[in-house]
């Protein structure tokens, strides 16, 4: 039994339109903004770059983790990793305003700053992009061989189990390289915008908040094609597993957030505390505060009841509430180090919105080449007959 | 009248809960199901299913307040100190201490309220309906002669046959144990 996705009309309009609201917003931003909007573009497109490593990193996880369950929907995560590409060539273009983003970026810096010339030897624009190059190329490597092994299977016999065990064998490499390159991604890219300070734990929080969000869109999209009639075999079991991943991912998170924010209060050494100060001050709180509420907060409390969490609606709304959490935290990142100010206007909803009619177009396109179930993986009965 | 049981064992639990379906279909009384590990689809059907996570979430939250009040009580009340200029009562701080505890708390009270509900304690005599309901039988107890007319009893041994029993087994009921 062959089924496959074929991309719905209203839906390919509307990610054009998407998309070009997005290249209008993008526009009229650097008409009218300037270079304050290269810090808009970063946010957007480390925010569908996570979700798509996120997605990766799903795949990969049900592959060591012998799941059973998630077998079938396995496409659905593997076509939204085909936006890493994009994100690399968006970095690239990106280049143009390095200087405008990041502080240790700006001529002449180095000579008039002492803790940046020091990291200078780390944080210099060759090696920058060095870096960026070969976690790009690692990534694009890892996922173009995870995809080959899926379609390999689907070609070949049931039963077969050879393609499974490669999958899982790159999986663990995946982790691996995910775990390192991707919390070095998040120093580069995003914590060195405020290239005074420092914490170790931002790495592992972006690979938990990229795993958190990617979860939130498979859910989404997962219940979007059930309802399109898609997926038939779709229970309140796999919701109910779903919506554990979401509860658990909410502790960590909430976890990570607190230590990382507890040490520093602790301490209290001005070195740290000078990238919190400004953030729990006015004109920011809000977004601190919303960032913790929405991240942790409500998906802890509702989601804490399987009766609730395993609801269609439930799920829509929680998914929703993260993917807006998981902005608030970037744009918390990003923009008070950027010299950014605290407005989300038509550039920032536009662009948005074009990078989410790409990604969605892209996970489109991905997902009506191939077969919509995995045919020949070993799990797949397991997975069309889950029950608890 | 003496009571008995019929005890009738299987070799899986998709038998074992094939069989329940289909007995309850019929209304007949089952009085319990033993198995090596949890089902869900039995303790579903027979309505067996724990209501322990509530009390759990209620006494969770009750532990947080009591340890909240409990660091107030020490750090602003009985010994206020000064660390690092910070005032006595500090949020952040109190953070920690009251998720440990209540995760201790809760899990004592609970675990404890298990205990009780179920009849465990330590040193207690081992109790098995069968020999073999703990390593690899699955066991269905089905109510007495005094709640079973011969009706019922042979519709309810031809289902447990149809079903897949391996063994089924009629005898005295033991009024002391449990």
């Amino acid at each position: 039994m062959k089924e496959t996705f074929i991309i719905p009309t209203k839906a390919r309009i509307l990610a054009l339109v998407l998309i070009a609201i997005g290249v209008l917003a993008i526009v009229i931003g650097f008409a009218k903004e300037g270079p304050g909007t290269w810090s808009v573009l970063l946010i957007n497109n480390f925010y569908f770059l996570s979700l798509a490593m996120g997605a990766m990193f799903f795949v990969a996880i049900q592959y060591v983790t012998d799941s059973g369950w998630s077998a079938m929907f396995k496409r659905v995560p593997e076509a939204m990793t085909t936006f890493v590409p994009v994100a690399f060539i968006v970095m690239l273009i990106m280049a143009a305003g390095v200087r405008d983003i990041y502080e240790w970026a700006h001529r002449g810096i180095t000579a008039t700053d002492a803790l940046i010339a020091h990291k200078a030897p780390y944080l210099n624009i060759p090696f920058f992009y060095a870096r960026l190059a070969l976690f790009f190329g690692l990534w694009i490597l890892l996922i173009a061989t995870l995809r080959r092994f899926s379609l390999r299977e689907d070609a070949g016999e049931k039963g077969e189990t050879e393609s499974f065990l490669k999958s899982r064998k790159y999986s663990r490499v995946f982790i691996f390289v995910f775990a390192l390159t991707f919390s070095v991604a998040a120093f580069d890219w995003i914590m060195s915008i405020d290239s005074h300070w420092f914490s170790t734990i931002f790495g592992l929080r972006a690979i938990i908040s990229a795993f958190y969000s990617a979860v939130a869109v498979i859910i989404l999209i997962l219940l979007w094609l059930n309802r399109s009639g898609y997926f038939p075999e779709m229970n309140k079991y796999h919701r109910n597993d779903f919506a554990r991943y979401l509860f658990r991912l909410s502790i960590v998170w909430g976890y990570l957030w607190f230590i990382q924010f507890l040490i520093i209060w602790y301490a209290n050494l001005p070195e740290s505390t000078f990238y919190f100060i400004p953030r729990v001050e006015e004109p920011w709180r809000l977004f601190f505060r919303a960032e913790f509420i929405l991240n942790w907060a409500i998906p802890f409390a509702v989601l804490m009841s399987d009766d609730i969490g395993r609801k269609k609606p439930v799920l829509i709304i929680i998914s929703i509430l993260l993917l807006a959490g998981f902005y608030v935290t970037l744009f918390l990142q990003v923009m008070p180090g950027t010299g950014g100010t605290v407005k989300i206007g038509f550039v920032e909803i536009g662009s948005f919105a074009g990078f989410a009619g790409l990604f969605f177009l892209l996970f489109m396109y991905t997902l009506s080449k191939a077969s919509l179930k995995p045919d020949n993986h070993p799990f797949l009965e397991e997975s069309l007959h889950h029950h608890l | 009248m003496k009571q008995k049981e019929i005890i009738a064992v299987f070799d899986n639990d998709e038998d074992l809960v094939s069989a329940i379906r289909k007995l309850l279909e019929n209304k007949i009384r089952i009085r319990d199901a033993y198995t090596p590990f949890p089902v869900h689809d039995v303790l579903r059907l027979l309505g067996r299913e724990t209501r322990l996570p509530y009390f759990a979430v209620i006494a969770g939250a009750v532990n947080i307040i009591a340890a909240l009040g409990f660091l107030y009580w020490v750090a602003v009340i009985d010994y206020p100190l000064n660390f690092g200029g910070k005032p006595a009562f500090t949020l952040p701080a109190f953070v920690v201490i009251t998720y440990l505890l209540t995760i201790l708390l809760t899990f004592l009270i609970t675990s404890l309220l298990f205990q009780v509900r179920t009849g465990l304690y330590p040193g207690k005599e081992p109790e098995e309906v069968m020999e073999g309901s703990t390593d690899d039988k699955f066991i269905l107890a089905l109510g007495s002669n005094i709640d079973m007319n011969e009706k019922d009893r042979s519709m309810a041994d031809s289902i447990l046959r149809e079903c897949g029993a391996t063994d089924i087994i009629e005898r005295e009921r033991d009024n002391e144990k449990k």
